[in-house]
């Protein structure tokens, strides 16, 4: 049985596609999403096989959701969507796997079918940006929609991806990230200095050294970021330090 | 006594040579006070001239001259301004100058003297705007009358001996202030004379053709066929009064009203060589039935005798057809219908052009009402059947309602021929498309409708209010995380005394700068609708509190039910 989560904005396309699902008795469905906010915190910490995904959403479409999952445990993508002429058109262009809505029962049977004969992970290049223009963030009880350059700071511990917000952002200091270290370092302006930390460049305010070859970044919201030997020489040359 | 009669004597020939001249076309920028350089030009050479001939028509007395040389000079000023008359008297002054005597110091100066005061009274009454006044007789009576005394007063001051010139101003100032007063009246009166002709031949031809553009006016735009044509021929016909009209198109006669009605039938092909010239070169032509024969191609007993071919253009000089007079062979063509002639043709062509436009505009209007519809169709559509194919799941008699309610909405939409709906139909409209879009956001959206009663019945364009609505959701509601919220307001407001009815779509998103480019057409068309139905002042706004609220705001004035 493959693991899979449905995640679309409207409920009874949600039930309408769950019902059609368990019909075919290959799926187990282990979470059903109304947004990709939720959709990207269920795949983190859910791992499924495969993800059924509406294109048009709230805030964060389908697609936007696609570049903000960790390629390295990019679970197998099937498309919903009822129309939308550029994303069809894009799928098409590389054969990428989509289902139309309302969904034929048959057509479901060949996705499936389909989706047990592919090996290895699906390269979704084409669809992603490069860039991210919105980091979604869930607070307490709140979901946030932080901008890249809004964040000094993101570590990551054992419960998760954690970002520290420049001090322009009032009520906010800091929050957990849905997006992996990896995401946010590939596509925002964040860089690496340590293997558990990115720092926004622009919010830098000191950067001390220290001794064996260490330092430590101290933003303009002072927080404090340990930069690892690994990443000294890079972030020096970046601003021609020597 | 008897030097007076004489100087009557000759100031008739003097009139004669006045009146002849005032039939040629010299005499034509005489009759207005324009100011033009042509004008005051003519006025210089006219005036110069009778102003010598007034010296020359004199008798001579006691080495000195009685004459009427002051008429031209005082004229000239009149109708030419102080320059003209200043000019003129000089011209006259220095020619009596020339023939001497003892007086010819005097007269010369005299002479330019009434020249300037002519100018002097012009430049009072243009500026008064009293120009009317220069024209009538009376005035150039008395201003003769003072123009003689001042030059009797100069001869006595300025000629000398003194003896020898009060003697000669007690023999000839009566005659002369009395014969020069009459001639610049009679004169004048030849000049108004003229002005009023000319005045009333170009005020008939202006009624005429305004009354033929006023009668026309929106016919032709109905279509360049038998049917508007024949109502513009009737107009043009009983306007003009010629023996017949006639109409064609580049083919064949579309209609044909007066004598020879029985033969020349609307539908029939164009026979005329000369029709077929006209449309072939795209020229005037003129079968006055004597220098260029007319015999009518259709019937030789035919009564109408000539005729005048216009052609009719269209846009980048296509010939469209042409419009065609006939006289009878008993009768000529008037001047009047002569010129109008070519006035209706440019007239008509434009009206047909106008007819043109607007049917242009109408189908893309039209097209663009479709568009509106051809917007709401697929991701709609297929969004709804989808939350319908799942509703039969749970519930199928809410399924069945939903189908209902997609019918409903389609239909509405397929009324794209209404140029008006009430708002109560239109409401409906939104009702059918909101249930539809409420099943399917379930938990996500609500909407209230806050509508005064009194408007239900108030036509507005088709298509007004749903593409708010849908707008709304689209780019409003349907990206927000949390719920959505639309408002639809209806109320009538009172400005200034006056009442309009202000249509209101408010949403909770706010997100309306960010998707400006998306939802502009559809908005915009219905702005376009709006104003073109109700004026500039009215249409669509859209208000914008980012991340609040998007308000849809539609004004226009409140105006009684029409069928249209």
């Amino acid at each position: 049985m493959l693991k899979a989560i449905v995640i679309d904005d409207e409920l009874y396309a949600r039930e309408e596609l769950i019902a059609l699902l368990k019909e075919t008795q290959q799926i187990e469905i282990v979470a059903s999403c109304h947004n990709a906010i939720e959709g990207l915190q269920k795949v983190n910490c859910l791992k499924p096989d495969v993800i059924f995904l509406d294109i048009q959403m709230p805030q964060i479409s389908g697609l936007e959701m696609l570049s903000m999952l960790d390629p390295d445990t990019m679970p197998k993508v099937v498309f919903v969507t009822a129309y939308d002429e550029y994303a069809l058109k894009a799928f098409e262009d590389n054969a990428f796997d989509y289902i139309l809505k309302p969904v034929e029962p048959s057509r479901l049977a060949i996705t499936l079918t389909r989706l047990k004969s592919i090996v290895g992970p699906t390269d979704f290049t084409p669809l992603l940006q490069k860039q991210l223009e919105l980091i979604p963030c869930a607070g307490y009880n709140r979901i946030l929609l932080l901008k890249p350059e809004e964040i000094e700071l993101a570590y990551s511990d054992q419960s998760g991806v954690h970002v520290i917000c420049s001090a322009d952002l009032k009520n906010v200091n800091s929050t957990t990230c849905s997006l992996s270290l990896k995401v946010l370092e590939e596509k925002t302006c964040l860089i690496r200095c340590h293997r558990q930390y990115l720092v926004n460049p622009t919010a830098i305010r000191e950067i001390k050294l220290l001794d064996n070859s260490l330092a430590e970044i101290i933003t303009c919201n002072g927080a404090i970021a340990p930069v690892s030997r690994r990443y000294l020489k890079a972030l020096k040359d970046r601003f021609s330090l020597s | 006594m008897e030097l007076i009669f004489s100087l009557l004597q000759q100031l008739s020939v003097y009139l004669v040579i006045a009146y002849l001249l005032s039939k040629t076309p010299l005499f034509m920028p005489l009759t207005t006070v324009s100011g033009h350089l042509s004008q005051r030009i003519a006025c210089y050479v006219v005036f110069s001239l009778f102003c010598i001939l007034g010296t020359y028509f004199g008798l001579s007395i006691e080495n000195a001259i009685a004459n009427t040389r002051a008429i031209g000079a005082v004229m000239g000023g009149l109708l030419g301004g102080p320059l003209v008359g200043f000019a003129v008297g000089l011209t006259g002054g220095l020619h009596r100058y020339s023939m001497g005597g003892f007086t010819d110091t005097a007269c010369a100066i005299s002479t330019t003297a009434e020249g300037l005061l002519g100018g002097l009274i012009h430049s009072y009454y243009v500026r008064r705007g009293l120009v009317d006044r220069i024209f009538q007789p009376s005035v150039a009576f008395v201003i003769l009358l003072l123009a003689e005394m001042m030059q009797m007063s100069i001869i006595l001051i300025v000629a000398k001996p003194f003896d020898l010139a009060l003697h000669l101003v007690q023999a000839i100032a009566l005659p002369m202030i009395v014969a020069n007063a009459f001639g610049a009246a009679l004169f004048m009166s030849i000049i108004q004379d003229r002005k009023a002709i000319y005045e009333k031949y170009s005020a008939a031809f202006s009624s005429k053709a305004l009354k033929i553009a006023e009668r026309s006016v929106g016919i032709l735009s109905q279509g360049f066929n038998q049917q508007s044509t024949k109502e513009i021929a009737q107009i043009i016909y009983e306007e003009t009064g010629v023996g017949a009209v006639s109409i064609t198109d580049r083919e064949k006669i579309l209609a044909f009203i007066g004598i020879g009605a029985d033969h020349h039938l609307p539908g029939t092909t164009i026979s005329s060589d000369f029709t077929k010239q006209a449309i072939e070169n795209c020229e005037l032509i003129y079968a006055d039935g004597y220098e260029i024969p007319y015999q009518c191609s259709l019937h030789n007993k035919c009564k109408l005798g000539s005729a005048l071919i216009i052609p009719l253009l269209g846009g980048e000089d296509k010939v469209l057809g042409t419009i065609k007079l006939y006289e009878p062979k008993q009768k000529l063509f008037s001047t009047i219908n002569l010129t109008l002639g070519e006035g209706l043709a440019k007239l008509l062509s434009n009206q047909i052009l106008t007819g043109r436009y607007i049917e242009q505009q109408r189908l893309l209007m039209q097209s663009e009402l479709r568009l509106l519809q051809a917007q709401v169709n697929p991701h709609f559509l297929f969004n709804a059947l989808n939350t319908i194919s799942a509703v039969i799941r749970r519930d199928p008699n809410k399924a069945r309602d939903l189908i209902q309610q997609l019918s409903l909405f389609f239909r509405c939409n397929l009324k794209n021929n209404i140029e008006s709906v009430t708002i109560k139909e239109e409401l409906a409209h939104i009702r059918a498309y909101l249930e539809v879009e409420l099943a399917r956001f379930s938990d996500r959206l609500q909407v209230e409708f806050l509508v005064d009663p009194n408007l239900l019945n108030l036509l507005v364009p088709t298509f007004t209010l749903q593409p708010l609505v849908e707008n709304a959701i689209k780019h409003g509601t349907a990206t927000l995380l949390e719920n959505g919220k639309i408002e639809i307001k209806g109320e009538l407001i009172t400005r200034k005394e006056q009442k309009f009815v202000l249509l209101q779509v408010i949403d909770n998103a706010g997100t309306y700068q960010l998707k400006e480019n998306d939802s502009g057409l559809g908005l915009q068309i219905v702005d376009k609708r709006l104003k073109n139905r109700f004026g500039e002042l009215y249409g669509l706004q859209m208000l914008c509190e980012p991340g609040i609220s998007t308000t849809a705001k539609l004004l226009f004035p409140l105006v009684e039910n029409r069928v249209i």
